[in-house]
C-alpha cells in the first residue's frame, strides 16, 4: 500500500520537476539524451579496480542537480531502492579477492574492497544520471525525439500510454487494497488464495477502463496517431553542450584527474 | 531480477541492446498488419496493469516471505506474444527511467531476460501447444505453471551468464547459478499459481480475450522466429567473447604465472603490477575524493547563488 503511494508520489515529483525553467531545462531534449547516454557508456567502461578514475565523474550529477535546481532527496531515495541487487552481487568481491592492494592510514585495502566500491559507485552514478534526465525533460518531449530518430511509432505511443495509465491504475489498485484490508483487518498483504481473484478483478477493471478511454479518445478525434507540438531543432548552445560534455567525459576517461590531484598533494 | 548498469560491461550491455532492438523491430513489424487502433490503448492499460500488479506483494505460505508477479506470460496470453513483448519492454523502460530498477544500458539484458524468454520461448513452445488442444481450466493451469516456471528459470540463467560474461563481480559460476536457480524456482511456482488463477478468472468472465490472443498469435511464422533466435545467439556469443577477453586477461595471466613459477606469491605480485597499471594507489583515491569534494562545494555554491538571486527577485 505505502509502496503504491510512494510510486505514485515519485512519478508526480519527477513530473513536477520537469516544469522548472533553468539552463538545463531549456536545453534541447536530444542534447540531454545524447550526453546522458555518453555518460553511461563512459562510466560503465571503467575497469573494476579503476575507482580513482571513476570518482571525479560524480561532478556531472552534482553540477547538473545544482544547475537544474533539482532537490537531491527524492533522487537519492530512488538510488537507495536500486542499490540492493548491485550490493549483494558485489559483496562476493570482498570475499573472493583478499589480496592487499595498498595501505591507507594503517588500513589494509584489498582489491575486493576496491572493486566492491567501484560497483556501488557506478550504480549510484548511472541511476542518478538517468533520474536527472527524466527530472529535467518532460516525457512527451522524450517520446517525440524518439519518434524523430525513427523508433517505431506504435512502440513509442504504447509506452506513452502505459506511462499515463500507471497513475490511473495505481489509484485503482490502491482503492481495491484499502477495501480488501477494511474487510480483513490484522492481515498482512493479500492471502495467496485470494490473489488470483484480486488480480483478475483488477484486470477486468483495466479492460473496462481501456474501453472507456478508447471511446473518449475516439470522440476527440483519435485515429491511431499521437500528435506532438513540433519541436525546435538543436541550437548552437545545445551543440556546444553536447560537444563540451562528451569531450569532457572522454577526456576524463583517459586522464585520471583524481590521481593527478593526489600526486600534487604528495600522497 | 533486474540487472543493474554497474554489473555489466559495455560489450555485454551493447550486444544485448542490439538484440533487444532487433526483437522490438520484429515485433512491431509483426503487429503492423494485425493491429487495430483499439489495441493501442489496451496495450497501454495492460502495461500499467502489470506495473501496478508487480507492486502488490502476496504472502507466500509457510515461508513467511512475499513475492510479486513478473508479467511476461500474462501479457503474452492476453495480448499475443508480439504485443505482449512490446508491453513488457515499455514497462521495463519506465522502471529504468523513473524508478532506477535496472539501468538504461542494462535494459537490453532485462528485456531479453524478462521479455524474450517469456514471450518468444516459453509462450510459443509451452503455453500455446498445451492450450491449442482445447481451452479449459486444467489446460490453462498446466500451461501457465510450466511456461512461467521455465521462462523464469531461463531469465535467471540469463542474469547469471550476463553477470559472468561482464566480469565485474567475482561470483563463481556454479555458486551463483546454485543460488539463482532454486530461488527463482520458488518464485516461479508462486507466480505460476497466481497467473494461472488470474487467467482462469478471465476465461470464466471474458473467454474471448484468451481465445483472440491465441488465434491472433497464429500469424507468426516460425522461419522468421528462427532468424531472430539466430541473431540473438550470435549477439550473445559475440558480446560474451569480447568481454571475456577484455576482463579475463589479467586473471589468465596470473594463472599462467602461477603455473609457470609454482608460487602463488609471485602471481599475487604480478596481479599487483597489473593492477597498478590501472592506477590503484592511495594517491588516486585521495585525489579522487578531493575532486569529489570540490565538485560538491561547486554544486553547493551554485545552489546558494541561485537562491540569493531568487530572493533578490
Amino acid at each position: 500500500m505505502s509502496k503504491l503511494v510512494f510510486a505514485l508520489n515519485n512519478m508526480r515529483t519527477l513530473e513536477e520537476l520537469t516544469e522548472k525553467d533553468t539552463v538545463i531545462h531549456r536545453l534541447h531534449p536530444m542534447a540531454k539524451m545524447m550526453t546522458t547516454f555518453a555518460y553511461l557508456i563512459v562510466v560503465i567502461s571503467f575497469g573494476k579496480y579503476d575507482l580513482s578514475g571513476l570518482i571525479p565523474f560524480a561532478i556531472y550529477p552534482v553540477l547538473l542537480m545544482a544547475l537544474s535546481e533539482t532537490p537531491y532527496k527524492p533522487l537519492l531515495s530512488r538510488v537507495l531502492i536500486a542499490l540492493p541487487f548491485s550490493f549483494f552481487a558485489a559483496l562476493s568481491n570482498i570475499f573472493f579477492e583478499r589480496t592487499v592492494a595498498f595501505q591507507f592510514l594503517g588500513m589494509q585495502i584489498s582489491y575486493g574492497m576496491i572493486s566492491f566500491s567501484s560497483i556501488i559507485f557506478k550504480t549510484i552514478l548511472t541511476v542518478m544520471a538517468v533520474l536527472i534526465l527524466v527530472s529535467t525533460t518532460p516525457v512527451p518531449k522524450v517520446a517525440h525525439e524518439l519518434i524523430k530518430i525513427r523508433v517505431p511509432k506504435i512502440f513509442v505511443i504504447q509506452m506513452m500510454l502505459t506511462y499515463r495509465y500507471i497513475s490511473v491504475l495505481i489509484e485503482e489498485t490502491s482503492n481495491m487494497i484499502t477495501a480488501y484490508h477494511m474487510r480483513s483487518p490484522k492481515q498482512k498483504g493479500i492471502v495467496m488464495s485470494h490473489m488470483g481473484n484480486f488480480a483478475g478483478q483488477l484486470l477486468l477493471r483495466s479492460f473496462g477502463k481501456a474501453d472507456r478511454i478508447y471511446y473518449a479518445m475516439k470522440c476527440r478525434g483519435f485515429d491511431g496517431e499521437y500528435r506532438f507540438a513540433s519541436s525546435s531543432s538543436l541550437g548552437a548552445s545545445d551543440l556546444a553542450y553536447i560537444f563540451s560534455l562528451i569531450g569532457l567525459f572522454v577526456g576524463m576517461r583517459f586522464v585520471n584527474i583524481g590521481a593527478m590531484m593526489g600526486s600534487l598533494l604528495g600522497f | 531480477m533486474h540487472m543493474a548498469d554497474a554489473l555489466i560491461s559495455p560489450a555485454v550491455g551493447g550486444a544485448m541492446l542490439v538484440a533487444a532492438t532487433g526483437m522490438i523491430g520484429y515485433s512491431v513489424s509483426q503487429l503492423k498488419d494485425g493491429l487495430d487502433e483499439k489495441k493501442i490503448p489496451l496495450m497501454g492499460v495492460m502495461g500499467a496493469f502489470v506495473f501496478s500488479a508487480q507492486m502488490i506483494n502476496f504472502t507466500i505460505p509457510v515461508t513467511g516471505s512475499s513475492g510479486h508477479i513478473g508479467g511476461g506470460i500474462l501479457l503474452a496470453a492476453l495480448l499475443g506474444p508480439y504485443a505482449g513483448f512490446l508491453v513488457i519492454t515499455s514497462v521495463l523502460i519506465i522502471q529504468a527511467l523513473f524508478f532506477g530498477d535496472g539501468g538504461l544500458l542494462a535494459l537490453g539484458c532485462n528485456i531479453v531476460n524478462m521479455g524474450f524468454f517469456t514471450c518468444f520461448v516459453a509462450y510459443p513452445l509451452i503455453f500455446k501447444p498445451i492450450l491449442k488442444r482445447g481451452i479449459h481450466a486444467k489446460a490453462i493451469t498446466l500451461g501457465t505453471m510450466l511456461a512461467v516456471v521455465i521462462g523464469l528459470q531461463l531469465g535467471a540463467f540469463g542474469v547469471v551468464t550476463e553477470t559472468l560474461a561482464s566480469g565485474k563481480t567475482e561470483l563463481p559460476f556454479m555458486a551463483f547459478a546454485a543460488l539463482m536457480q532454486p530461488i527463482h524456482l520458488a518464485i516461479g511456482l508462486v507466480e505460476g499459481m497466481v497467473v494461472s488463477t488470474v487467467l482462469c478468472f478471465i476465461y470464466k468472465f471474458n473467454p474471448e480475450i484468451l481465445e483472440n490472443a491465441l488465434t491472433g498469435a497464429k500469424n507468426g511464422k516460425i522461419s522468421t522466429k528462427r532468424v531472430v533466435v539466430g541473431l540473438l545467439l550470435l549477439a550473445l556469443v559475440a558480446g560474451g567473447f569480447l568481454s571475456w577477453f577484455a576482463s579475463a586477461n589479467p586473471d589468465g595471466l596470473e594463472w599462467a604465472i602461477m603455473n609457470v613459477t609454482g608460487s602463488p606469491e609471485i602471481a599475487n605480485q604480478a596481479g599487483g603490477s597489473i593492477a597498478s597499471k590501472t592506477e590503484i594507489s592511495a594517491s588516486g583515491m585521495v585525489g579522487g575524493l578531493l575532486t569529489l569534494g570540490i565538485a560538491g562545494l561547486a554544486g553547493l555554491g551554485i545552489t546558494k547563488l541561485k537562491r540569493k538571486k531568487k530572493c533578490r527577485n
